[in-house]
């Protein structure tokens, strides 16, 4: 039996891949813990799991500063007001649970990077979780080299100097992307890590929603629109546009994702709901529009389904382009798409072979990829090697 | 502003429109002040092309892609169309704009 510690953000998108890979391992016998912001995630995590929290001296937990700023602004904020405080925040309560829990290996999400400078300074055997592929290509010189300050300042108040890298969020002993390189593309160059491509999680483990299935008609083609769990609140116009769009599509029905307000202008082709069951809606429509979230991208991909892509945010537009550059999507300008392109888009999304062909190719690649039991497997492979000293030094 | 300027200004603002080139942009009031990231919502890859075009039209005096590389993130996030201008018409001589 291994003992494992995972460490992850209280996202939705960073927390499900693990939910996913935890199920493998505690069904196979070895013993998870959790090193979480229990505040904000302790309802989605398993009834009995082992919980450190690391926010027991936060007022609040961690928020998203501003839903609202878009592209590379959203990526600093993200940095500057995310995820370095909450690294700096942790260092000491995970390492005090990483002492008292003495794990094999640790697991820790790439966005945590508090996670990973405590198994750096403890040396004990760690696998970095990747859930968005943007995360390891190379953008741009001068916002890599940005990154890599912010990360060297946060290394200097916690690591001693011969342990500072330059990205110290990628573990030097295995890098999981739950995503495949088919879907990557290769317009971007690679941060150096050892990688292992597992594909989406696939695992579920989310709640049950409601859904009043009987109303989809059997002789209409159907979508799914969604902006995500953190954009969805963001403004109405998107929704708006597309409901002026779908009006005159009336042999399209489509579900929505958005504030239920917006149910009492929908026209009749349109159901507005706030919280949705999005893998078995996925089951059911031909086509997805979305904000190109990676899992939403991966989920619809992995149906064989094309996309029109609205990216607004953090990986977003990375993301976007990989959809569209595999010849799977077309592309959304998410806040001045008029009513007139929208309808346009929807059209050619539902009616060109080239977008479904190029979704079934990449679909069978991502259903092919071993998901959440390989990322489970990669991670008990460093624990059987934690055994032999050169890789366990301090805990 | 110079009548410099003010060529350069337009000629930025017809490469923006053709590059874009979606009903929105058409009439869109672009200016001096208007933002990439903000206003425009372009990607990185979009304001390469524009940079591009801007470039196939004055010739190699300019380098936008390495003026760009020079700029804080801070910078860029910020980066406007006037910035743009303001590069073009330092670099190039009056005479050739």
């Amino acid at each position: 039996m291994a003992r494992i510690l995972f460490s992850v953000p209280p996202l939705t998108g960073h927390l499900n891949p693990a939910l996913a890979v935890a199920e493998c391992l505690v069904e196979q016998g070895h013993q998870v813990a959790w090193a979480v912001h229990a505040k904000q995630i302790r309802d989605k995590l398993p009834p009995r799991a082992w919980v450190y929290p690391l926010d027991a001296e936060d007022a609040d937990g961690p928020g998203i500063a501003d839903p609202k700023v878009r592209g590379l602004e959203s990526v600093r904020l993200f940095f500057e007001d995310y995820t370095l405080p909450i690294a700096e925040r942790m260092l000491q309560p995970l390492e005090a649970s990483a002492r008292s829990f003495q794990p094999d290996v640790m697991v820790v999400d790439h966005q945590l990077p508090g996670g990973a400078l405590v198994a750096r300074k403890l040396g004990l055997p760690w696998a970095s979780f990747v859930t968005t592929t943007a995360s390891i290509l190379k953008m741009s010189p001068m916002v890599d080299a940005w990154v890599a300050n912010q990360y060297r300042a946060l290394q200097g108040r916690y690591l001693p100097a011969e342990l500072i890298v330059e990205r110290p969020d990628f573990s030097p002993h295995r890098v999981l992307v739950f995503s495949t390189e088919t879907l990557m593309g290769d317009a971007h160059a690679r941060v150096e890590a050892p990688y292992r491509f597992v594909g989406p999680a696939k695992g579920d483990g989310r709640r049950k929603v409601d859904f009043p299935w009987d109303w989809f008609q059997a002789d209409k083609k159907k979508l799914l629109i969604s902006l995500g769990t953190v954009s969805r609140d963001r403004d109405t116009r998107f929704f708006e546009v597309m409901m002026a769009a779908l009006a005159e599509l009336p042999e399209v029905q489509a579900v929505m994702v958005a504030p239920e307000s917006l149910a009492a202008q929908a026209p009749a082709n349109v159901l507005v709901r706030d919280y949705v069951p999005q893998l078995e809606l996925l089951d059911r429509v031909d086509a997805v529009i979305c904000h190109a979230g990676h899992n939403t991208v991966c989920e619809a991909l992995s149906r064989d389904l094309p996309l029109a892509v609205a990216p607004i945010r953090d990986d977003q537009p990375v993301i976007a382009r990989q959809v569209i550059d595999a010849g799977a999507g077309l592309f959304i300008r998410h806040g001045k798409v008029s009513p007139a392109v929208a309808k346009a888009t929807i059209e050619k999304l539902l009616s060109t072979p080239e977008l479904v062909a190029n979704a079934r190719r990449l679909g069978a690649d991502l259903r092919a990829a071993p998901g959440a039991a390989g990322a489970a497997e990669a991670v008990l492979e460093l624990a059987q090697q934690a055994s032999e000293p050169s890789l366990r030094k301090v805990a | 502003m110079s009548s410099h300027q003010e060529q350069v200004l337009a000629l930025v603002i017809d490469k923006i429109r053709a590059t874009v080139n979606e009903d929105w942009i058409a009439d869109f009031d672009i200016g001096l002040e208007t933002r990439f990231n903000d206003d425009l919502e372009l990607e990185s890859i979009e304001f390469v092309k524009i940079a591009d075009a801007i470039q196939a039209h004055y010739g190699n005096q300019l380098a936008i892609i390495a003026w760009l590389s020079g700029k804080s993130i801070h910078e860029l996030i910020g980066l406007s169309v006037g910035d743009l201008v303001d590069y073009i018409a330092g670099t190039l001589a009056p005479a050739q704009a």
